[in-house]
């Protein structure tokens, strides 16, 4: 009878040790993650040379989008500041995964892909990584940057822009991985390097037995702050 | 004898371990699915678009898993091979093929009509509903399901053609956006990551 408790004693071990796991991988998080959110839209946008970018073209990179207009002021809401630091630093963090940044203005009437040259030129945007583009047709640029991408901007009857800053993380399948529109403690700056480096761990481990691990970690919501 | 009943628990014990582990990883390990997962908080968008049988929401469809498929009638390649493969995916569910629903969606709203939407997607699957639209409609519900779509010339004999995404988006029986199937994907892959979704 001794031996029989034993093996009642075992099932129980079993179980715990189970359970114990899987309450340590959701407490201590050992793998991180950023969350699957939702689709990214589908575009067709001209870019600073007047060449079409769609979102069928960013298919396989990570892309940062963000919005503007160049008649925005200064250093426009810290979007410019925050990109040229992105520039500087995502595709180090990024190695050999694919890496862009593409920035829609909200005002086509005046931000001509001549203007948006002008205006990349100028704030040391590296074309390779880089990209400025808009739609000229305001309803479509509607459609895409308020309906697709969640952003708020308003063109209102004199002509002046009401922009909020917002970028929006997509990974290489198209889908939204990330959106900064609140300041938070961390700046946003800070927290899209920080998700960039989480983004480049998944997809350079997202092949074998480590894909699994990341699937718990989606599974457990285990997200990067 | 004492220690032979010792050693037979022990070995009982052992088998019975190994069996719980082997059912512990069968029923908790995740599910891999072949689509690209997403865990959306928000329900898919809600569209009211035409099909030869009168209006057709997507929200008509709760309860089923459905499958979006952006395409047109004048196709040559890549929509007819898709909605073979789903054809072939839709077998292979066998009874669970009721559960799920096909709805292709027209960027072509041009010469796509519902009712040659109806005779074009019939041919494949006599489930499968075809809509059509405004193009404001249209690229609404496109842009939305991260579908690019832009006319270009074809050949006299062709007329015009669509670039677009081939993708697959589907949607799982509450109305969330579930997974995504690359062009080319194998119906036994869609298969089986749609009947995952149908029981679970």
């Amino acid at each position: 009878m001794k031996a029989y408790r034993w093996v009642v004693r075992g099932v129980y071990a079993f179980f715990g040790v189970v359970i114990v796991a899987v309450v340590a991988f959701k407490v201590f998080q050992p793998v991180q993650v950023l969350p699957r959110v939702r689709l990214a839209p589908g575009f067709i946008l001209v870019d600073q040379d007047g060449q079409p970018v769609t979102n069928e073209d960013m298919r396989g990179k990570v892309v940062l989008y963000a919005f503007f207009y160049t008649r925005c002021p200064g250093d426009c809401y810290g979007v410019i500041s925050t990109l040229q630091a992105v520039q500087a630093q995502g595709p180090r963090i990024m190695g050999d995964i694919p890496f862009r940044i593409v920035l829609i203005s909200v005002d086509p009437a005046h931000d001509t892909p001549e203007v948006l040259r002008a205006y990349a030129q100028r704030v040391g945007a590296r074309p390779e990584v880089w990209i400025f583009a808009t739609q000229p047709d305001p309803k479509r640029l509607k459609m895409l940057v308020g309906g697709g991408f969640n952003a708020y901007y308003d063109i209102q009857p004199d002509g002046s822009v009401r922009l909020d800053p917002h970028y929006v993380l997509v990974d290489g399948w198209g889908i939204v991985r990330g959106e900064y529109k609140y300041e938070t403690l961390a700046s946003t700056q800070e927290r899209i390097l920080r998700h960039l480096g989480v983004l480049a761990e998944e997809i350079r481990n997202s092949q074998g037995s480590a894909k699994l691990a990341y699937e718990a970690a989606h599974f457990f919501l285990c997200y990067a702050p | 004898m004492r220690n032979l009943s010792r050693g037979l628990w022990l070995g009982v014990g052992a088998v019975l371990l190994i069996v719980l582990g082997w059912w512990a990883w069968d029923r908790f390990r995740p599910y891999a699915f072949h689509g690209t997962v997403l865990q959306s908080a928000e329900p898919a968008f809600d569209f009211e678009l035409q099909s030869a049988d009168g209006p057709v929401r997507l929200s008509d469809f709760r309860g089923k898993v459905v499958l979006l498929y952006f395409g047109y009638t004048f196709c040559p390649d890549v929509c007819p091979t898709t909605l073979f493969e789903v054809q072939r995916t839709m077998e292979l569910l066998g009874d669970d093929a009721d559960q799920v629903q096909l709805i292709m969606i027209s960027v072509d709203p041009a010469r796509d009509t519902p009712e040659r939407l109806k005779e074009y997607v019939q041919y494949f699957h006599p489930s499968f509903i075809g809509v059509t639209g405004s193009e404001d409609a249209i690229a609404e519900v496109a842009t939305h399901y991260g579908i690019y779509y832009q006319k270009h010339e074809g050949t006299p004999a062709t007329g015009y053609l669509v670039d677009h995404t081939a993708t697959i988006t589907v949607i799982d029986r509450k109305g969330y956006v579930k997974l995504v199937f690359p062009y080319g994907t194998p119906a036994e892959d869609m298969a089986a990551d749609l009947a995952y979704l149908i029981r679970h």
